[in-house]
């Protein structure tokens, strides 16, 4: 059984900034499938069903770029690869025994980048027993609500300029880049954020694939290795 | 391209995707927030979305790429400062980080 109020307060939490942060960059996919020759229902079932915008715009463009089944699928599983540790990270967080195994299972879905964020940002103040309505409310809300900006942009980005569309899509990185700065409060999460990108930068050049989850899980470790003192004392 | 070659497409990106998110949640079962390894995997967290957004940002794909190198740059400088300089306002900071990135590419 759900708890409304907490289900309603995670959609009320992500109303405002985190749907434009998303939103916008959902708009501006949906117009570029478009322009890639996709139609609606597959631009509106990309969203639907993967929601993972990187990794969206990875097959979209291994498509285009002729690719096979099985390049579509390693390139989708190495970009999307960050979700794994972000879900074992959030799922402690918000786990309670009242919910069963098969539930988790199915708010799976909705973890990404966003909603991870804003779950990490405020489960400090909500009850253990909230923790999973609540996420379900605020992921579930994003993912609804980035398929809606998908199909219209699909739909209604020809009354868009070209100039909004490089705009909306630059927001996106931009928040995560706010939201990321919000999180610097542990030496070893700021340390992990500075080494992740300068490393990703570094290993673009060589493992341009791998490059992200190389640099993450680099700069992860050498950050809890190195303030590890720091990871007891918390 | 034909219509069933990007429904599988689709279908095999869900997968992919779906299989990040459910092994996850099932190498969490003994995972406590007490415990190092919760410390650990935080830490690999915020480093991996770290270098996805140095990613997005200094070697884009898409619209992004058509833009300057030095704009992104500086627009993204333009909102760590704004968002310290402003007591961590965050409207404010996406909304003249996107604007100056604007103003560099389109107007100057």
């Amino acid at each position: 059984m759900i708890n409304w109020l907490s289900f309603t307060n995670g959609i009320r939490h992500a109303v405002g900034i985190p749907v434009i942060g998303l939103g916008t960059s959902m708009f501006a996919f949906g117009a570029y499938l478009k322009s890639s020759g996709f139609d609606l229902l597959q631009s509106l079932s990309s969203t639907l069903f993967t929601f993972a915008l990187p990794g969206q715009f990875v097959m979209a463009e291994t498509i285009v770029a002729g690719g096979t089944f099985l390049n579509i699928f390693l390139a989708v599983l190495l970009t999307n690869a960050r979700l794994y540790p972000m879900t074992v990270n959030l799922i402690p967080i918000i786990r309670h025994p009242h919910y069963p195994k098969w539930k988790y299972y199915c708010l799976a879905h909705v973890i990404a980048i966003t909603a991870w964020f804003n779950m990490i940002a405020v489960h400090k103040k909500l009850p253990q027993e909230d923790k999973f309505d609540y996420f379900l409310g605020l992921g579930g809300f994003l993912w609804m609500s980035s398929v809606v900006c998908t199909v219209l942009g699909y739909l209604v980005s020809h009354l868009v300029s070209y100039e909004t569309l490089v705009g909306f899509v630059f927001i996106n990185p931009i928040y995560f880049l706010i939201m990321t700065l919000s999180n610097l409060k542990e030496k070893k999460l700021i340390f992990s954020i500075i080494a992740g990108a300068i490393l990703s930068v570094i290993l673009f050049h060589y493992i341009p694939d791998w490059s992200v989850f190389v640099a993450g899980l680099v700069a992860g470790t050498l950050g809890f290795i190195i303030f590890k003192k720091e990871t007891y004392d918390s | 391209m034909t219509a069933n070659f990007i429904y599988f497409s689709i279908f095999l990106a869900s997968v992919a995707t779906y299989c990040c998110r459910a092994f996850g949640i099932f190498s969490a079962k003994n995972v406590s927030v007490d415990s190092i390894i919760f410390q650990w995997i935080k830490c690999i967290s915020v480093g991996i979305i770290s270098a996805v957004i140095a990613k997005i940002i200094l070697f884009p794909a898409g619209l992004l790429a058509e833009t300057s190198f030095s704009s992104r740059l500086f627009s993204t400088g333009v909102a760590i400062a704004i968002y310290f300089l402003f007591k961590k306002n965050v409207i404010l900071s996406i909304f003249v980080s996107t604007m100056t990135f604007l103003i560099i590419n389109f107007y100057i």
